[in-house]
């Protein structure tokens, strides 16, 4: 076990706007990279050396997921916080537990590096894609099985997302092509090509009724679900692309995130409300090294390499 | 009208235009053939994060006055057999010499469609480096009825990134899956210009 390095403390932020309360940890290794679970449990700390780790927060226990020769490519966590699904570039997929010692599945989804994975709120079921191919649809048995293969025109998926009632995936292929499925037969219900760039996050609303796309053209487009009708655009960051997309406590705003098209700049994030369709931006006075909503608030990851600092901001 | 060899063998055969005077059978025959023109199909890559959808068709993509050193960029599309692929659309974009590419316009961004012989051209300019790519790069897709798409990406073997030795420092762009896409890069010209030259052909598979 690592030791434990600071518990929590309050910090002043950049800001006056901005109070954080932080958790710091040593890191296992040397890291620029992390990923935070949904519930904030634990994080996922991506090597120098290409090892990961998982990360027990507060307390800095840690253990190893993969050793560097696994080749990690794509890393996704259920939603509740409790599995831990890995994609490899030989095309195998694992689910792990992030916690206690339930089996882990194993097996081999594609003939390609996997790209993108996201599991089903009930943790049952798991969207896999891989480089170029089209996603499939992955039954969490002991022994996962396909339920369903969601066809493009080329280019594989870039994003993908589920209503909150689960009858609806939704998956923007690398074709710039958005595809609507009902989850009870996997038929495609609706196909929008108004896209010309990739879409790179999708969220639906808390209440199912909106979905919301952010990409390559720097805004996040608004779309009734029901009709499946483009409602509005939120202004554009000109020269930046949206690159995710998350739904705030109040279900009023969201914190989108937006990375320089040209990676001359960092990465930064604003606060849209979708009352006013206006944005305030977060303010950071550091580069984070992840981000995620964890229970309706914004925390930031920030790195010297060697200990993690975590944030919460308001 | 076109055949594969194949087709042109056995045909050959029914005209009485080929003396099979061995106790080869001709399907073996023309299987040997077909086995020696045999392609391999052009590794694949990444679509990349800007793809950018109904790009204009025209094979110059450098205007007047672009910095960069000009490149003519050019190959033919051909499937595993060896055929050429008559009907083959392309898709071609990369960055400006500065290593930006064009999001809010079609800069640097082409559709050709090569026509019978399958054969493309384009003039451009030297992709430039940008912060989260290591090497240089042209993007291509290419699509064809009775084929899958090919998504690939071509490769300089003059990036300084290699070191002069792409054999051995290909890997050092972890997105760069194969040294075949790694290409010669010929210098010709005059001392009022100097253009790169890079062939680069593709090979489609069936579907």
């Amino acid at each position: 076990m690592r030791g434990l390095v600071l518990a929590v403390l309050m910090i002043s932020a950049a800001t006056a706007a901005v109070a954080s309360q932080a958790v710091k940890v040593q890191l296992p290794c040397e890291s620029r990279d992390q990923m935070l679970s949904p519930t904030g449990a634990q994080a996922v700390v991506l090597c120098k050396d290409k090892s990961i780790h998982l990360v027990n927060l507060p307390d800095g226990s840690e253990r190893l997921l993969f050793p560097a020769e696994r080749d990690v490519s794509a890393l996704s966590f259920s939603q509740d916080g409790k599995w831990l699904a890995a994609g490899f570039h030989d095309g195998t997929v694992e689910v792990l537990p992030s916690q206690g010692t339930a089996a882990t599945r194993r097996w081999k989804a594609d003939a390609r590096r996997i790209d993108n994975l996201y599991f089903f709120a009930d943790g049952k079921m798991l969207f896999v894609s891989a480089m170029n191919h089209p996603g499939t649809i992955w039954e969490l048995s002991d022994t996962p099985t396909q339920r369903a293969t969601l066809p493009d025109n080329f280019g594989g998926v870039a994003s993908v997302a589920v209503s909150p009632d689960g009858k609806l995936l939704v998956a923007a292929g690398g074709d710039t092509v958005v595809r609507w499925y009902d989850t009870s037969t996997w038929q495609m219900s609706r196909e929008y090509d108004g896209f010309l760039l990739d879409t790179f996050a999708l969220t639906f609303t808390p209440d199912g009724k909106n979905l919301l796309a952010g990409g390559a053209d720097s805004r996040i487009t608004i779309f009734d679900v029901a009709s499946g009708k483009q409602v509005r655009q939120l202004p554009p960051q000109m020269g930046s692309s949206v690159g995710g997309i998350d739904f705030l406590s109040d279900k009023s705003r969201v914190m989108t995130d937006y990375f320089d098209n040209a990676g001359e700049k960092p990465p930064h994030r604003l606060v849209w409300n979708l009352t006013t369709d206006k944005s305030t931006p977060v303010q950071i006075d550091f580069r984070p090294t992840c981000g995620s909503v964890v229970d309706g608030k914004l925390w930031l990851c920030n790195t010297d390499g060697r200990t993690l600092t975590i944030t919460q901001h308001d | 009208m076109s055949f594969t060899r194949r087709e042109l063998l056995e045909r050959c055969a029914a005209f009485g235009a080929l003396t099979i005077s061995t106790s080869i059978p001709l399907s073996s025959l023309a299987y040997a053939w077909d086995e020696a023109e045999k392609k391999i199909p052009t590794p694949t890559c990444e679509l990349g994060p800007f793809y950018k959808r109904q790009a204009p068709t025209t094979s110059q993509l450098r205007a007047p006055g672009d910095s960069g050193m000009p490149l003519a960029l050019s190959g033919t599309i051909y499937d595993v057999r060896g055929e050429v692929v008559p009907d083959a659309k392309l898709e071609i974009w990369q960055t400006d010499n500065d290593g930006h590419y064009d999001i809010e316009g079609y800069r640097y961004r082409a559709v050709l469609e090569p026509g019978a012989k399958a054969a493309y051209a384009i003039e451009t300019v030297m992709p430039g480096h940008y912060p989260q790519r290591v090497c240089q790069h042209v993007h291509y897709l290419v699509t064809a009825p009775g084929h899958k798409p090919l998504i690939t990406q071509m490769y300089f073997a003059t990036d300084p990134v290699f070191d002069g030795n792409p054999d051995k420092n290909y890997t050092r762009d972890p997105l760069l899956t194969s040294r075949e896409l790694v290409r010669p890069v010929m210098i010709k010209g005059d001392a009022t210009q100097v253009v790169a030259v890079v062939n680069f052909d593709l090979v489609m598979e069936t579907l």
